[in-house]
């Protein structure tokens, strides 16, 4: 990451190979378009190009601080556009669109990892899971959602931090990638 | 402590995470956090189960012209900077007059040449390496084990190992990451019919001192209960 910040644009290379794809995956799961996921993509690495110097190894890793922005990005698409009205119908549960390949033993991990967090989402109370997937995924914010719900924006704040916290917990105690093998 | 307006800020926390804000509402989050630390607890709380969310994305490949298309800007840029190839402009820089280039052109080959094998073990450094564990002949005779580490370590690795035992249902093998005398829980893994087992250790490494394996209950567990069985020195 030094020499990306060095401005080598072959350490950025290196950088987007190892996080475009996951970078991508998540523009595509929100917006559930392509061309629109590929824009963002773009965007938000031409902006972590620009302000790498920004980039604060404390504050997490690379890859959270990739997708924080990607996630950013598509959330502005979201809210700025018509995407919206295309998802709102289509937000049901976590849709998988495609078998990738697992090319390495590290994309088989990841793919395993994936299975864990989808795990922890599962196990959450329909509401809790659902406030959460239409805040992260879908881009609502919180009074849309009460909106769309027909319930009060506390009921809403109080599944996204209810859920959240019981995410944490199932995570954090070993509710891992090898117990669903 | 807590800062002004606590009560009503506190309910954010979690819609502040999840992007579920407005941009007005995160101004406001954000200028509030930066008066009350049970905010600023309450978010780094939960902002593991946060950033994991990206993680349970089914993975599809992003299309070539992405890349292609993402490269030709940064490389423009990057000749438009003057703050970036100092090495490169001081080599140049370093050229002596045309008339004596041609003496040196045999030796500036011979430094390409080392210049780009230099270039190219710093990729495959910072690309990936691999580090063999340590195995406790004694209980594990079968077993070996190697980390493998992307980049600098700040994505966390993945150990793999072969021979190891079955454990029955109801124990498994946990990973743990050693800094210093403290020892964090890592996720937990089973081995495969052939012995195999794989863990993805999503912590980041950077400082780490060495990544552990143990024998623990079902679920794992906070805490050792034994001494471990495989170890990576990083």
């Amino acid at each position: 990451m030094q020499l990306v910040q060095g401005g080598n644009p072959r350490a950025f290379e290196l950088m987007y190979d190892r996080h475009g794809g996951a970078a991508f995956s998540l523009a595509y799961r929100m917006v559930g378009n392509k061309v629109t996921a590929e824009d963002i993509t773009q965007e938000a690495f031409l902006s972590i190009w620009r302000s790498r110097l920004r980039y604060d190894q404390a504050r997490g890793s690379v890859r959270t601080w990739v997708l924080g922005i990607v996630h950013n990005r598509a959330i502005d698409a979201l809210r700025r556009g018509t995407v919206h009205e295309r998802r709102r119908e289509t937000l049901d549960g976590v849709e998988e669109r495609h078998e990738a390949k697992e090319r390495t033993d590290v994309e088989a991990a990841r793919r395993e990892e994936a299975r864990s967090v989808h795990s922890a989402l599962d196990e959450l109370p329909e509401e809790q899971r659902r406030t959460i997937e239409l805040a992260y995924f879908g881009g609502f914010s919180h009074s849309q959602i009460a909106d769309m719900l027909g319930m009060p924006l506390g009921t809403v704040k109080g599944r996204m931090r209810l859920g959240l916290e019981k995410m944490r917990l199932q995570l954090a105690e070993g509710f891992t990638p090898g117990e669903l093998v | 402590m807590t800062g002004p307006d606590h009560a009503r800020f506190h309910e954010d926390t979690a819609a502040f995470l999840l992007g579920a804000l407005t941009d007005g509402e995160q101004r406001a989050f954000e200028l509030h956090m930066e008066q009350c630390p049970e905010c600023r607890d309450e978010v780094e709380r939960l902002r593991p189960a946060a950033d994991a969310l990206p993680r349970s994305v089914e993975q599809i490949p992003a299309p070539d012209r992405l890349k292609s298309a993402l490269m030709d800007v940064v490389e423009s840029e990057a000749r438009e900077d003057p703050a970036r190839p100092a090495r490169r402009r001081r080599l140049r820089d370093l050229l002596p007059g045309p008339a004596l280039r041609p003496a040196l052109a045999g030796g500036l080959l011979v430094l390409a040449l080392l210049a780009g094998y230099g270039v190219a073990q710093l990729s495959t450094d910072e690309d990936q390496r691999t580090i063999a564990a340590k195995v406790d002949d004694s209980r594990v005779p079968m077993a070996s084990a190697e980390l493998r580490i992307e980049g600098e370590g700040d994505d966390g690795a993945v150990l793999s190992a072969e021979g190891l035992p079955d454990l029955g249902g109801r124990r498994v093998y946990q990973a743990w990451v050693l800094r210093g005398d403290k020892v964090a829980p890592a996720p937990t893994f089973v081995a495969a019919t052939d012995g195999t087992g794989t863990v993805t250790v999503p912590e980041d490494l950077s400082g780490a001192d060495a990544v552990l394996v143990t024998r623990e209950p079902r679920g794992g567990t906070r805490v050792p209960s034994e001494n471990p069985i495989l170890r990576v020195d990083l």
